[in-house]
């Protein structure tokens, strides 16, 4: 409202100067019906205006006035000076008022009536010295309570200046003049960058280098002040949505309510009126397919009316804005359906698409989910008009959509038309720009995870399991033919356009990145099709701005989605094969991998909590002991081991490497090793061979004591030394748990012969006795001699499979 | 007629780019080249903060290439919004157009009656009369 408000001062008082040579003609001539005109022209504005805003004094003035001067314009009247005095009179309080409204002041009481009255044809020379004295001093007044703290002699003196300092004054400029300022302002930086060259090469020189930087720093805040005076809030575009929504949702019988977030983020003014069209287009969409009917809505159990956000983010250079529905969601069936009837795609093909795809067919061409081309939506114009539109603009536009849930489109744009981030690479001695919204990463063509194939004559790139047509920069520009052994030395861009289509630009190396000011290029070198536009290094050479997404379709026909599904088919089908698995060195630094699966975590432990003693060797951690494997490729680290716990859901070992390397998907085939039992083949990763460990040998060869869910527990005499410290454990290497004293159950009891009661009831489902008498073995009933470790396992084994079966 | 003219020698002939199209007549240090562009586009330069699209006026005729000397001098035009730097062998005096443009029977040859709008009495003798947006067009694509 306040921004409103300022503008309607500002126009008023645009209209105020304009006019007032024109006042002073038809004072010197009240015939001249064309000044007359230009007088009605103001006050039927200012009338109009001020009804908008709750001025009643104010539109009363005017309409008072400009029943007058209709008068004329009818012929009814004669312009008298008696009437251009009082119509000057009135001008003049407008004016007045004007000002008081920018301060936002209260305008003091009184004085309208009389002004209106000498419209009359009363005696105007009172009117002129009577109101006009009348109305200065109260001004003054006014001003002068809001200054007080100024000082008296201020407001005595100089009291309408005082006034003028309290509001922050707005004018209007042309957006040409705004543009001329900044083209200085960007030659001046170069000049700078020129000269701080030149004072580089000249060495140090302090008297100049101060003031130098002084300049510098000068500079820098006048280029961000110019680069704000282009900026404008986003409520200057909210604000002008409501009403939108209001008139649309009436239109369709919805209703609709709208919810903003982020009206504070600037955004360049010429950015906010290059996106009003598509936001509009989206409003419709969303109002007219999105949002349902208030009936449907209540049997949907959804509120009666439809919630429309929008909400704006600042991400660094850019501006995220999310419009989003809580309607219906996009109809990806009738959109399907709609893309094979328009002949944009095969059955088979949209059959094959994913959710996500179909999703994006909205902005495909010639397409819209309506069945009848309505007042709202269907005026000839698309999403993709919308995509174009905000593409244009080096935004990118995105949509996600939940059936029943609502639709959001997701919209990127930069901060400013003329300035984008990019990346600046070098190809056959020259650097280039590409925006850097499309970078998506880059690596260098020597790496291990990059492979390059070819296909016909298309060089294809594999990197993280994605085949992606690959790109030579020096060959699209044809500056530069590639020979085979030079891919490796070449540096990968990985290029994500808008529509999501992959490929890799390879070029010599990779400089920077920097925000770069971006300028049209002449027609004859838009033309080729492979620039956006040009812009300058820091030394005031020029640079060109590759257009990617015209390049992705000249060069691989992308952009209109028609190769995505193949690729992406492509990668659904290696995914499927391939398993993934860790990459490690091993103790002798080999590279080594195991299946991704069996690795349960990484642990690192000091050496102490390692132990080997002959060909046992095992680790502690945290509290549990592992059977340590690995070790016959060399010694441990001397302080801190990385251990692999590997595990075959039921057991645990930890494996001892020196290095963990990386997670890779093996899609190749394992070639089986005979020689190495420990290893279940190789297999290509990348480019080298990489031995994968066998899982089933290693735990084979650990028989590891399966971890059993349910332990078993064991009654051991607890007045038997013998038994605490030899027997038991025994048992507990056998599996068992060793019971509480008494009162608890146990599935096992051993007892001892010599000692037992045998009144002492066996409390255990199962009792082993055990006796100290060799001879007595067996002699007594069941009892086992007490060092017949062999008996005493099996007899504990022959309890388990008793409990267990 | 009093139109102002910029004389030159394109392609060792007199030519002149009428004056009030001419912003400035530069020297040319540096052309960033533009791979991908037809012949007669040689690249950028930089004029101050702005990217010149330099063009060979020879070339953009279809003749042969300007004779590359030390001081390339160039012609700074703006046409429909974007600046050119047009190219040429020479470049002399402003001088006053003596005459309106007229055309000459059998025409000016291949190339140059395409880009010429007449010829005009110049002091120094009858000067074909460049027309600087047909010029950046560059020589006609043959019919295949």
């Amino acid at each position: 409202m306040d921004d409103l408000l300022a503008d309607f001062v500002a126009e008023t008082r645009e209209m105020l100067e304009a006019s007032g040579g024109e006042i002073v003609a038809w004072e010197a001539d009240p015939s001249d019906r064309a000044r007359l005109d230009t007088i009605f022209r103001f006050v039927h504005t200012v009338k109009g205006n001020c009804g908008f805003f709750d001025f009643p004094r104010l539109e009363k003035l005017s309409h008072a006035a400009e029943d007058a001067l209709s008068e004329c314009r009818a012929g009814r009247r004669e312009a008298d000076s008696a009437l251009v005095s009082a119509v000057l009179a009135i001008i003049d309080r407008i004016s007045e008022m004007t000002d008081a409204i920018e301060a936002g002041e209260e305008f003091p009481e009184g004085g309208d009536d009389e002004l209106i009255a000498a419209l009359q044809g009363s005696d105007d020379i009172v009117v002129a010295s009577a109101v006009m004295p009348e109305a200065e001093p109260a001004n003054d007044q006014a001003a002068g309570e809001t200054d007080s703290d100024e000082g008296s002699d201020n407001e005595i003196s100089a009291p309408k200046p005082a006034r003028a300092q309290a509001v922050q004054r707005s004018i209007r400029l042309p957006v040409d003049l705004l543009d001329e300022v900044m083209k200085g302002v960007s030659d001046m930086v170069l000049a700078r960058n020129d000269l701080s060259r030149r004072l580089r090469e000249a060495g140090e020189q302090p008297t100049i280098d101060g003031p130098f930087d002084r300049l510098s720093t000068i500079l820098a805040d006048v280029r961000a002040a110019i680069t704000r005076m282009r900026m404008q809030r986003l409520e200057h575009l909210f604000s002008s949505l409501p009403r939108l929504v209001r008139d649309l949702s009436n239109e369709l019988g919805k209703q609709v309510m709208v919810d903003f977030e982020g009206g504070e983020v600037e955004l360049d003014r010429e950015m906010i009126e290059m996106v009003r069209d598509p936001l509009t287009h989206i409003i419709r969409n969303a109002i007219d397919h999105g949002i349902e009917g208030p009936g449907e809505r209540l049997k949907n159990c959804k509120r009666e009316i439809g919630l429309l956000r929008f909400a704006a983010r600042q991400a660094g250079n850019q501006i995220s804005l999310v419009v989003s529905d809580d309607g219906r969601g996009i109809d990806t069936a009738r959109l399907a359906d709609k893309a094979v009837a328009a002949g944009l795609y095969s059955q088979s093909e949209v059959d094959r698409m994913s959710d996500r795809r179909k999703h994006l067919l909205i902005f495909e061409p010639g397409l819209s989910t309506a069945n009848e081309v309505s007042s709202v939506s269907g005026r000839g114009v698309g999403m993709d008009v919308v995509r174009a539109n905000i593409e244009r603009v080096g935004g990118s536009i995105d949509v996600v959509s939940k059936p029943g849930e609502g639709a959001s489109f997701h919209l990127k744009l930069p901060l400013t038309l003329s300035i984008i981030a990019a990346l600046t690479v070098g190809a056959g001695g020259q650097r280039y720009a590409i925006p850097r919204s499309y970078v998506e990463e880059i690596v260098f063509g020597s790496s291990s995870n990059v492979e390059f194939a070819t296909a016909g004559d298309r060089r294809l790139v594999t990197f993280r399991d994605k085949r992606v047509p690959c790109l030579a920069l020096g060959d699209i520009l044809g500056i530069d033919e590639i020979d085979d052994a030079e891919w490796d030395s070449k540096t990968l861009v990985l290029i994500r356009l808008a529509s999501d289509d992959v490929f890799a630009l390879a070029v010599d190396r990779v400089f920077d990145h920097e925000d770069v000011v971006v300028k049209p290029i002449a027609p004859a070198v838009m033309e080729t099709r492979l620039y956006g536009g040009t812009t300058l290094l820091d030394d005031g050479r020029p640079m060109m701005l590759l257009d990617l997404p015209s390049i992705a379709t000249n060069r691989l026909h992308m952009g209109e989605g028609r190769t995505t599904d193949v690729v992406e088919e492509e990668v659904v089908e290696t995914g499927r094969k391939a398993v993934p698995i860790m990459l490690f060195a091993g103790l002798d630094d080999r590279k080594r991998a195991v299946r991704l699966d069996m690795v349960r975590r990484i642990d690192t432990v000091s050496r102490e909590a390692i132990d080997i003693e002959g060909k046992r060797a095992q680790a502690v951690i945290d509290g549990s002991v592992f059977a340590l494997l690995g070790l016959e490729f060399g010694k441990l680290p001397q302080d801190r081991c990385r251990l692999l716990r590997l595990t075959d859901g039921e057991s645990e070992v930890v494996y001892a490497v020196n290095e963990v390397l990386d997670a890779a998907d093996m899609d190749g085939e394992i070639i089986p090793s005979q020689d190495d039992p420990l290893i279940e083949g190789v297999t290509l990763i990348g480019s080298s061979l990489v031995p994968v460990l066998d899982g089933h040998a290693l735990f084979a060869q650990q028989r590891v004591q399966r971890r059993t869910q349910e332990v078993l527990s064991c009654r051991i005499p607890g007045d038997s030394d013998w038994a605490r410290t030899i027997l038991e454990p025994l048992v507990e290497a056998a599996g068992y748990r060793i019971a509480a004293d008494d009162g608890e159950d146990a599935d096992v009891e051993i007892q001892l012969a010599e000692t037992a009661q045998p009144e002492h009831p066996a409390s255990a489902r199962s009792v082993i006795r055990l006796t100290q008498d060799p001879d007595n073995a067996g002699a007594d009933g069941d009892a086992i001699y007490r060092y017949d470790r062999g008996g005493l396992l099996a007899a504990l084994k022959q309890a388990r499979l008793g409990r267990t079966a | 007629m009093t139109d102002l003219l910029l004389q030159c020698l394109v392609a060792g002939r007199h030519a002149a780019i009428p004056a009030s199209d001419v912003q400035s007549v530069i020297e040319i240090e540096e052309i960033t080249p533009i791979p991908g562009t037809p012949e007669f586009i040689l690249g950028l330069t930089a004029l101050r903060s702005q990217a010149l699209t330099v063009i060979d006026c020879s070339l953009a005729l279809g003749l042969d290439k300007t004779v590359a000397e030390d001081d390339q001098r160039a012609a700074v035009v703006e046409i429909e919004g974007h600046l050119y730097a047009l190219l040429v062998d020479a470049a002399y005096d402003v001088g006053e157009a003596l005459s309106q443009p007229v055309a000459v029977p059998g025409g000016f040859g291949a190339g140059w009656q395409r880009a010429a709008r007449g010829m005009v009495e110049t002091e120094s003798g009858p000067t074909l009369l460049i027309d600087t947006s047909s010029l950046i067009a560059g020589p006609m694509v043959e019919a295949a």
